[in-house]
């Protein structure tokens, strides 16, 4: 099995005059908009439990616990029901579309390749950006999508990412081994931005490469809305329990750059490749104080990124990649091109921002964005603490082809593309071949209204006389997958399915 | 004599090889003005009026 992965980008949504808007009622509106092929309200909310966390003990309540309760009270008062609060649409392409809290999320499939993953997150794009459309088709207050994760008011919100990862991989082996490669990595990740904050509160103006670095203060938890950690220890692996943990990252930052992604994620799972194939701790950087690195890096406006080791050496940001570069290259053999290619591209990275960190602007969103603004900010004659540089902050992150800056940049070929023509038109919505999604997403093709519930995890289906169960837990090899796309291909009802080892019948239940 | 048809070329592979990896940028000078003209087109005050729910 090698390593698959996803991203859950939760979007800022707003209106041109936000003025007595609930951002809660405009995140359900856009996420019902979509009229994209999925079934509605199927989501499986039974399986999720975020209490369990993966240094083997469950907490009994979540630091947000207080504020989802005070959230749940105050939709209580919404004439709608919890799964319509939600509003899930499990998609076609094995996606997940839905109202998380106050923000439209899309969750793309699981990816076994990193240009199956480009494919997905624009499709999620794409995605939105026809529900806003949509709407704004007929009112004079459009809605306005940001791909971002801040308000610079202190209120963040997450761009995560999941990693299969096989469960012989003991916890304390993964969480000391990635520590410094998470603190050090937004050096090319980052998204840029205008403004220091904390938690709940903006502090100064000035720029910093990372969106989201203002926002930890825990090297270890199962949080993820306050007090977050640099490792989220979340244990919810959406597979089978013995075998597998997803790792869950909640650091980064949501990239507009498809180079950036391709980095973020695909460098990410080269380095938790090589801690599964028993890279020594010793050959691991360590930092003597990850928290603070993490802010000092981020605001560092030298761009020297200079860090304490563990054993009180300093060093740079870049030296510590390096180091995370070259045991990759030892513990983590490459069976592919794509694996040279990646590395070939992280490396050079590496190189171009110890020499002219601005010569990434071609790949990276935090120099493109520095380098678009503070061109404009000397031709406006603005000081470096106008707040116009917040609003064009966050213009760059827009999910509007016609007015984001980024897609301004992009549409004039300003940024590099890890893959020639990665764009997947939405029309098609396709779930990756290679991983389970498949599956997923041709169970809801082919018997759409039929699904009774979708998790990542399992598909629930009412058949002629039973139901179906899909049972998705263990069903990462390829073979089970092209296997069971053959049965899908000719299966005329759900029990044409029982003949998957994996598929089983039960007795046909009410829909809840 | 047969007539001969004349076919359609296959489209040359990309210089550098058949790989699908990262690629040179297309060498397109950007149009600085229509990006300043959107920059411009910004509302200032539009970062102040934006507020969010903390999400995850």
């Amino acid at each position: 099995m090698d390593i698959q992965f996803g991203l859950e980008t939760e979007i800022g949504i707003t209106r041109d005059d936000p003025e007595g808007m609930d951002v809660v009622a405009e995140s359900i509106a856009l996420v019902r908009s979509a009229t994209v092929p999925g079934v509605r309200s199927r989501w499986d909310y039974q399986q999720e439990d975020p209490h369990q966390d993966a240094r083997g003990f469950r907490v009994n309540a979540l630091r947000q616990d207080t504020d989802e309760a005070n959230y749940f009270a105050q939709d209580l008062s919404r004439p709608l029901s919890f799964a319509e609060i939600k509003s899930d649409l499990a998609l076609r392409n094995g996606a997940r579309f839905y109202n998380d809290h106050a923000h439209p999320e899309y969750c793309t499939p699981e990816c076994s390749s990193l240009r199956e993953l480009i494919e997905q997150d624009d499709a999620g794009d794409q995605l939105l950006m026809a529900c806003a459309q949509s709407i704004n088709a007929t009112t004079e207050n459009p809605v306005r999508l940001y791909k971002n994760n801040t308000d610079f008011r202190g209120h963040s919100y997450g761009c995560h990412e999941n990693y299969l990862l096989a469960r012989s991989l003991p916890w304390q082996v993964l969480a000391d081994g990635i520590q410094a490669f998470l603190v050090t990595r937004q050096i090319f990740c980052g998204a840029g931005k205008y403004g220091w904050e904390d938690e709940d509160h903006f502090l100064q103006p000035g720029f910093q490469i990372a969106q989201r670095s203002d926002f930890f203060t825990e090297l270890q938890s199962v949080d993820t809305m306050q007090r977050r950690p640099l490792v989220n220890t979340r244990d919810e692996p959406h597979a089978n329990p013995q075998l597998y943990r997803r790792f869950h990252v909640i650091i980064g930052d949501a990239n507009l750059s498809p180079y950036a992604t391709y980095l973020k994620v695909g460098t990410t799972a080269m380095v938790l490749r090589a801690l599964q194939n028993g890279c020594p701790s010793e050959r691991i950087p360590r930092l003597a104080d990850p928290i603070a690195s993490l802010k000092s890096i981020s605001r560092d406006r030298e761009w020297k990124w200079r860090v304490r080791t563990g054993g009180g050496r300093t060093t740079t940001a870049i030296e510590i990649q390096r180091q995370y570069l070259t045991v990759v290259r030892e513990y983590a053999p490459l069976e592919t091109a794509e694996g040279e290619e990646l590395l070939q591209a992280w490396e050079e990275i590496l190189v171009d921002l110890d020499q002219n960190p601005l010569k990434t602007a071609d790949r990276l969103d935090w120099t493109a964005k520095f380098k678009l603004l503070e061109g404009f900010r000397e031709s406006e004659g603005l000081q470096p603490e106008d707040p116009w540089l917040r609003s064009l902050d966050l213009a760059y992150h827009a999910l509007d082809r016609e007015n984001g800056l980024f897609f301004g940049l992009m549409d004039q070929g300003a940024f590099r593309l890890p893959f020639a023509n990665p764009r997947v038109r939405n029309a098609e919505l396709r779930p990756p071949q290679t991983t389970r999604a498949a599956i997923r997403g041709g169970c809801i093709e082919r018997f759409g209204p039929k699904v009774k519930s979708a998790q990542w995890d399992a598909v629930v289906l009412a058949g002629e006389s039973t139901e179906v169960e899909v049972d998705l837990r263990d069903v990462f090899e390829r073979s089970m997958v092209e296997k069971a796309l053959v049965v899908l291909a000719s299966s005329q009802i759900p029990e044409d399915l029982l003949v998957l080892p994996f598929a089983k019948a039960f007795p046909q239940r009410e829909i809840p | 004599m047969p007539e001969t048809i004349e076919r359609p070329r296959p489209p040359a592979p990309p210089s550098g090889g058949g790989s699908d990896g990262p690629r040179e940028p297309k060498v397109e000078k950007p149009n600085t003005e229509d990006l300043l003209n959107r920059m411009r087109k910004v509302d200032p005050d539009q970062a102040k009026r934006y507020r969010q729910r903390t999400g995850e």
